[in-house]
């Protein structure tokens, strides 16, 4: 250690930590305080209220928003892993070393448009006259225009977009580092492909698709733009459920109980995800 | 299970880079023969050939008699033990060992049993439950020669498999890898860049060196016969001395000597350290004064330069004793079947 | 057959992910008014009106603006941070590190939410201010871990001679530390620039009048499907591209130099 001054230490570190403490911390716990208020016409009432949290499960209008949500997640989060993991294991294994960065790149390159933006793309595709509609129509595959937009498989195709492709370099990141000693070891002694895959690459793999799945999970249930551009008004997410809270009547108790439920999820996530992300590198 | 190995004029390039330049070579069954050359010899990249991950761009690979040359490694007689081992992380021993036989199809008692059977060969059998990462790097290469014999391949390859471990260890694992040869009866293919490694352990030594074998037979051949100067410098310390060969004379800086049966020209003319005596027995080199000495243990090395001619040095390692003091005079020679000419012309 | 499945997976992926963008880019240079087929001809009538909109441009300043600004403060905290914690031995080191990176486990929607709470109590106006230092706390995270990671033992070898030399720390920090640690300083900062730049949730609940382009594109989808928006969409996706190759290019020069 070049200096043993704890003093000194204190004023490199101590600027970043207030910040933290300020900025981050004192606002987490004033929400956590505002969720146990309530709000009495445009009075803020503090104590400990659990009206927020009764309301949220017994209101139909906010808890199906809670399971929308965890259905919405969960499922992005299996199809993306499911269609990341043979893309991840084609550029790892099978394109040249070469040009592997550079497929990579042109991978992440069309997400370089505005995130808002690119949910909007996909309303223009996905819209009864949009490029989808029209070019299933000009196959004569249907007759009328079918109704994508402004429905949960729209929001789930605009996640998946976007998940697939941080998933892949995620999981190329995982695949790359493995030896490759370990393929041709199990293809020497006797294993094909297939078996190779199940018994020695999936296995030594497992940590990092959980990790990229925990990630996946937690940006996706807190994701307030997609299902607001693609999902319509029928069905409601957490996220758009908080921030009606906020408009209209800036209802900040309800609202903030309604983060804390989420915060609640993802640590369930965590810990569900736990034992593989802790699991250090063997 | 053994079988024998055959390469025919084997060729291969890497773009433009030719790694394997023309090699043929014919291994008995049960044999047990290294591969011996520098970095970049090409000896990894024939290993490569011989296990089936390279398919080389001219030439033919037998094994047995069959023509395997673009068989993959899954069904060819060959196992690989790698560098790094490659042991499976996830699995204990006894599931590494017997994954081989889980893939042939064998049933799960059977085939623990069979793996049980090889870690005790190496020594390993009562730590079957553990992890690779449990054990030390020594129980590792074993557990990686334990998997690769598991499935009674016809020959064994083995990519520098002592290379990451010390000096004792390496002694150690080159006496129990002979003896476990012997046992087995498989042909095992052993490459490595250490020459008294090979010496140690092969029956035949192929010395490469740029694609090419150099040289190839038992250890003492290679050593005190070795066919090129190039070997002759790889299998240990020479002397170098330029010579002049006429009508089977060569005439040298220290004398004339005998050269019979080599070409007129110019030419190298080689000699052990080990065969200069001080004592004077064999062909005379002159008198040398004495430049440098060093203690060895199991033998003095000494560096002296030629009285006759002082720019010519001379490296001798003399039989442990009186250390000879710097600057003193000793009378040279040498055995006369221990002089070893390289023309140049070849 | 087999053998060319990796490949048809790869080809029918690469048009998945860059349908949107191509559709987009596409109708940005639609005739019509809408977004949609048919495709009348290209006319740059859409760019022309998008890049002369005085909100726009000024969004665009702004975001620009929070970007730099935010992103310079959390590179400068977390590499004292990194600096403080890597060279010197504090009490709870382990747990300061923790709190440190905390913020990037929590949604963006919930720092923004905290933030907006707090201020709105306190009766702190909104401003780009406001969203910048929203935007530091989830940039100080990346930059902190980024720099840490980076600091490793020929550095503090390095800083001993320069103390050796009589340097003050003050002087070690800015003349040898820093300079050193350049690529991951860099790296860090066009992070934070990348990812605050394109940040909606946070910049949309603590702006008020002055807005941040995402926020401006925001209140422009409103009013429904247009070419408009598809030509702000492409000019963004532009800027980044360029942003991206021109990085690309001078690391590339440096690396071969």
């Amino acid at each position: 250690m070049i200096g043993q001054s704890k003093k000194m230490g204190w004023g490199f570190t101590a600027p970043a930590l207030l910040w933290t403490l300020a900025f981050f911390v004192a606002p987490f716990i004033v929400m956590g305080a505002m969720s146990f208020a309530i709000l009495e016409g445009r009075n803020l009432i503090w104590g400990f209220h659990l009206d927020n949290y009764i309301e949220l499960a017994t209101r139909p209008y906010l808890w199906r928003a809670v399971i929308a949500s965890i259905e919405i997640t969960l499922t992005v989060t299996l199809i993306s892993v499911v269609l990341a993991y043979p893309l991840a294991a084609t550029i790892a294994f099978r394109v040249p070393r070469h040009l592997q960065r550079l497929v990579l790149l042109l991978a992440i390159l069309p997400f370089w448009t505005s995130y808002v933006v690119r949910s909007y793309a996909w309303l223009l595709v996905l819209a009864r006259e949009g490029v989808l509609n029209q070019t299933l129509i000009n196959l004569g595959l249907i007759a009328e225009p079918i109704t994508l937009a402004n429905t949960r498989f729209a929001t789930v195709t605009g996640f998946v977009h976007f998940f697939v492709m941080l998933l892949t370099l995620t999981i190329y990141a995982n695949l790359i580092q493995l030896s490759p000693n370990y393929r041709r070891a199990a293809m020497d002694l006797g294993a094909n492909a297939f078996q190779t895959f199940r018994h020695v690459i999936l296995p030594l793999t497992l940590p990092g698709i959980v990790t990229g799945a925990f990630l996946t999970f937690v940006l996706c249930i807190g994701d307030y733009v997609t299902p607001h551009v693609l999902g319509g008004n029928n069905e409601l997410t957490m996220p758009q459920v908080i921030m009606v809270q906020l408009g209209r009547r800036a209802d900040f108790p309800l609202a903030s109980a309604l983060a804390i439920v989420m915060m609640g999820m993802v640590t369930l996530a965590y810990l569900a995800a736990a034992r593989w992300l802790r699991l250090d590198r063997v | 299970m053994t079988a024998s190995v055959h390469l025919e004029g084997i060729n291969h390039w890497f773009g433009s880079f030719q790694a394997l330049n023309n090699i043929s070579l014919e291994i008995k069954a049960g044999e047990y023969v290294t591969l011996l050359g520098p970095s970049g010899c090409g000896k990894t990249t024939l290993l490569s050939v011989l296990g089936g991950f390279i398919q080389p761009t001219n030439g033919q690979v037998r094994i047995g008699n069959n023509d395997m040359t673009f068989v993959p490694p899954s069904q060819r007689p060959t196992t690989t033990m790698f560098q790094d081992y490659a042991l499976f992380p996830h699995m204990n021993l006894r599931d590494n060992v017997s994954f081989g036989l889980r893939m042939a199809g064998m049933g799960k008692a059977e085939r623990h049993k069979k793996a049980d059977e090889k870690l005790d060969l190496v020594g390993l059998v009562a730590d079957g439950s553990k992890r690779p990462h449990e054990l030390s790097g020594g129980q590792r290469q074993r557990v990686a020669l334990a998997r690769a014999l598991a499935v009674k391949p016809d020959v064994l390859l083995l990519d520098e498999p002592l290379g990451a471990l010390d000096l004792k260890l390496r002694r150690a694992m080159q006496d129990e890898l002979k003896v476990i040869q012997r046992q087995v009866g498989t042909t095992f293919v052993h490459v490595t860049h250490d020459q008294e490694e090979a010496m140690a352990i092969a029956d035949r030594i192929i010395v490469m060196n740029s694609g090419q074998i150099e040289d190839a037979g038992p250890p003492s051949q290679v050593y005190n016969q070795p066919a090129t100067l190039f070997t002759a410098d790889f299998m240990g310390e020479m002397n170098h001395i330029p010579a002049q060969i006429k009508k089977g004379k060569a005439s040298t800086n220290l004398g004339t000597f005998p050269a019979q049966d080599m070409p007129d020209g110019a030419a190298t003319l080689c000699i052990r350290p080990e065969t200069i005596h001080a004592d004077g027995r064999g062909l005379s080199l002159g008198t040398a004064q004495v430049k440098n000495v060093t203690f060895f243990g199991a033998h003095i090395r000494v560096i002296l330069a030629s009285n006759e001619k002082p720019d010519v040095t001379l490296l001798a390692h003399l039989p442990p004793g009186d250390m000879p003091k710097e600057g003193s005079k000793i009378p040279l020679s040498v055995d006369a079947n221990a002089l070893r000419f390289y023309p140049e012309c070849c | 057959m087999r053998t060319y499945l990796p490949w048809i997976y790869l080809a029918l992926a690469f048009g998945f992910i860059y349908l949107p963008v191509c559709v987009l880019v596409l109708f940005s240079f639609q005739d019509g008014g809408l977004p949609v087929p048919p495709f009348d001809g290209p006319s740059l009538k859409w760019y022309r009106e998008v890049l002369s909109d005085r909100d726009v441009t000024d969004a665009l300043i702004h975001s620009l603006f929070v970007a730099v600004g935010s992103s310079a403060v959390a590179v400068i905290l977390g590499f004292l941070a990194a600096y403080g914690l890597a060279r010197h031995t504090l009490p709870g080191s382990a747990f300061i590190r923790l709190l440190l990176v905390a913020p990037l486990t929590v949604s963006y929607l919930i720092v923004g939410l905290g933030l907006l709470i707090v201020l709105s109590r306190a009766g702190f106006g909104l401003s780009l201010g406001t969203a910048g230092i929203g935007h530091v706390v989830i940039n100080l995270p990346l930059a902190f871990a980024i720099i840490y990671a980076s600091m490793g033992a020929q550095h503090e070898n390095a800083e001993r001679a320069a103390r050796d030399l009589g340097a003050s720390e003050m002087r070690v920090v800015v003349l040898v530390t820093a300079p050193m640690l350049a690529p991951a300083i860099a790296a860090a900062f066009f992070l934070s620039v990348t990812l605050s730049w394109d940040e909606f949730i946070i910049a949309f609940l603590l702006t008020r009048f002055d807005i941040t382009l995402p926020v401006e594109i925001w209140s422009m989808l409103r009013s429904g499907l247009s070419p408009r928006l598809n030509a702000i969409g492409s000019v963004v996706f532009l800027i980044s591209v360029a942003a991206v190759l021109i990085l690309e290019f001078t690391t590339l020069r440096r690396r071969r130099s």
